[in-house]
């Protein structure tokens, strides 16, 4: 129950790829000098401010997402319910009522985010296919609204019903209500990634699935992901997702949210359903998770003291 | 105006037809169970299903009650052998006889198509001007909040009051008739639209932005169409209300302007003719229930996303509008799409990004 960690010397070894372990990393001298895709500085979100209902959900929120030439990052925000993590991922999307940020700066490639762009996409938990629209007319939604004609709309719209695991010939021309919980996610996927966006951004994506299509879909997202150069924000209250998933996983407190702890983990060698049944896995799984409640518990104690 | 119509009543949630996994879960548990399965108690189960046929006969059982009592109260072969004179109801078989003579003298079709006429022209603009403002004060709280204190008279005005202002306002003729119907229901048409708007999850809002949709592609592209099947629900009941409000208008009136049922009804008042009054009491809810009907079939043909219908109306549609963008794309650049899926695949290969989804194990370093 000892997967090798040191959180304080910062060494400069490279993720090596593999069992999900956490690695000690942190950022070499040559990352530090990349301009960022995704800052947050001092970031604090307070609703309702000033009245008796004040509602403070993230509090000094800072962390910086390099951009790694040819290669995004997938980076998972882990934390109970309710703790602010879709609030950081609205934030960045640039969504309201979570936009803008009551105090700090929340940056996209060194500009202030001002508004909600293809630039980066989203996918929710909710199912958010459009009812009217049948599958082919959901994923080339955001072509439709670039302006880009009908044929070919419907090409890179097959092409990427394909890319998703759909079937063209059956699916495409399906309404959302025929359609299971995976794959109206892969629509989702599919409707973000056919714009591609510099940024994605998860809320939840599979929380609703059953844990073997929960499985698939992850797999099908890295190697979706392998073959983007797009940075990944993943949000989940999973653990096993967030080790199997992420390069760095951003461990959350309980509301008002703040980054409890930033962990480096290997990238995954297998797929999913390999990986998590895997003693070695389990064990990186039950160190986050023991990390998590050793984490809150001294949360406790400091607010007890203060 | 009833209030307290919702206008979702026929529109299943949006999750009601994939609940068909769910159909046949039950029946293969229907077939296990079928050994033990209580007899049937028709009143039992609370909500519980009945067919089509147990539906009809026990409407008809229903209509065969009203007309039982009816028979019973007016029975008699002199005034002074029932129990109600003729001057006050006249008997089931005497009211039906006159049948013919109401359809021939009276001109009944006639008639029911100049009040339906009237009620169509006057709804259509109702609906015409109503659900664009409804919508777009939806869309716009600004615009909801500054005609609110309108809708609030327009909702709670009696209708019947409005009749004399029309005179004034509309003359005596066709129009007067037209402007009162789209007076008393342009306010309802307004309200549920902007309901049906703000019923939208905001979670299609929020998704249409991520994909770079303006704020007008937004309204066009999903509110409208997603508020659709729920304006239009609320646009077949106001409708059946609407109907019911020319009756009113054609019972009023000034000078001679003539035709409409209300017309006849207010004729045979004057000569005694009561068979005629019953008569048209029972046609009008038939006229408005096969109005209803039609509206129903339209309405299915129009959202079969929503209804899991053949979608024929859906479909010209569509057609219509990929000829409007065809034509408007005309006259503009298209514009170039990001990256091809192909292209980017073989990027995907370049230094520093993670082994393929299908990298062999020989590659991988192990910790």
């Amino acid at each position: 129950m000892t997967p090798e960690i040191a959180q304080d010397p910062p060494s400069k070894s490279i993720a090596s790829i593999g069992m999900g372990r956490i690695v000690d990393r942190s950022e070499t001298a040559a990352e530090a000098g990349l301009p960022c895709v995704v800052e947050f500085r001092n970031v604090s979100k307070t609703y309702n401010a000033g009245r008796r209902n004040a509602f403070t959900a993230i509090e000094n929120i800072n962390f910086r997402v390099r951009d790694l030439p040819g290669h995004g990052e997938l980076v998972c925000v882990l934390g109970p319910s309710g703790c602010g993590k879709s609030t950081i991922l609205r934030l960045i999307a640039g969504l309201p009522p979570q936009h803008p940020p009551t105090t700090g700066e929340v940056l996209v490639g060194g500009a202030p985010v001002l508004r909600p762009g293809a630039d980066r996409g989203m996918v929710f938990q909710d199912y958010t296919s459009f009812d009217h629209r049948t599958v082919l007319e959901n994923i080339t939604f955001g072509l439709e609204c670039m302006g880009v004609d009908r044929r070919r709309r419907r090409e890179l719209g097959y092409e990427w019903i394909e890319h998703v695991g759909l079937d063209p010939k059956h699916d495409a021309l399906k309404y959302p209500h025929e359609l299971s919980g995976g794959m109206r996610q892969r629509v989702a996927i599919a409707r973000s990634l056919i714009l591609r966006p510099r940024i994605i951004l998860m809320d939840e994506p599979f929380g609703a699935l059953d844990p073997q299509t929960r499985m698939n879909m992850q797999d099908l997202l890295l190697s979706l992901w392998r073959e983007s150069e797009a940075t990944i924000f993943f949000v989940t209250h999973s653990i096993e997702e967030a080790v199997f998933l992420a390069d760095r996983i951003y461990i959350m407190s309980k509301a008002p949210g703040t980054i409890l702890r930033e962990l480096w983990v290997e990238p995954s060698d297998r797929p999913a359903r390999q990986m998590q049944g895997d003693p070695r896995f389990l064990e990186t799984v039950n160190y986050v998770r023991n990390l998590i409640t050793q984490l809150e518990l001294e949360g406790r104690i400091a607010e007890g003291t203060t | 105006m009833p209030e307290a119509h919702s206008p979702q009543n026929d529109i299943p949630p949006s999750a009601a037809p994939p609940a068909r996994p769910e159909q046949a879960a039950a029946e293969s548990a229907d077939v296990i169970v079928r050994r033990s399965r209580p007899p049937v108690r028709p009143f039992r189960g609370l909500r519980s299903e009945i067919s089509t046929g147990g539906t009809l006969l026990l409407g008809l059982c229903g209509i065969l009650a009203v007309l039982a009592v009816w028979w019973l109260l007016t029975r008699g072969e002199t005034p002074e052998q029932r129990w109600l004179s003729p001057t006050l109801l006249p008997s089931p078989a005497e009211t039906f006889a006159d049948f013919p003579r109401l359809w021939f003298e009276e001109e009944l079709t006639r008639n029911a198509a100049v009040s339906l006429r009237r009620v169509v022209l006057g709804f259509g603009l109702a609906a015409l001007i109503g659900v664009p403002v409804g919508i777009l004060c939806g869309c716009f709280r600004s615009l909801g909040a500054l005609l609110a204190p309108l809708l609030i008279v327009g909702r709670n005005i009696p209708v019947a009051a409005l009749i004399p202002l029309t005179f004034f306002w509309f003359g005596i003729g066709e129009q007067q008739k037209m402007m009162f119907i789209f007076i008393a229901s342009v306010a309802f048409v307004v309200i549920d639209s902007a309901n049906a708007v703000g019923e939208i999850s905001g979670r299609y809002i929020d998704t249409a932005y991520t994909l770079g949709a303006s704020r007008r592609q937004i309204i066009t592209k999903v509110i409208v169409p997603l508020a659709m099947p729920s304006i239009f629900n609320s646009l077949r009941l106001l409708f059946g209300i609407a109907f019911g409000y020319i009756m009113l208008a054609e019972l009023v009136r000034l000078g001679s302007e003539a035709g409409g049922l209300g017309f006849i009804i207010n004729a045979a008042q004057r000569r005694g003719m009561r068979t005629y009054i019953l008569l048209i009491l029972m046609i009008i809810p038939l006229i408005a229930l096969a109005v209803d009907r039609l509206l129903y079939w339209i309405q299915r043909q129009l959202f079969p996303y929503y209804y899991g219908s053949e979608g024929w109306l859906h479909r010209a549609l569509v057609l219509v509008l990929r000829g409007c963008e065809d034509v408007a794309a005309m006259f503009r650049r298209p514009a170039e799409p990001p990256l091809a899926l192909s292209r980017s695949a073989d990027q995907s290969r370049a230094p520093g990004s993670g082994p393929g989804p299908a990298a062999p194990q020989s590659e991988t370093k192990k910790p």
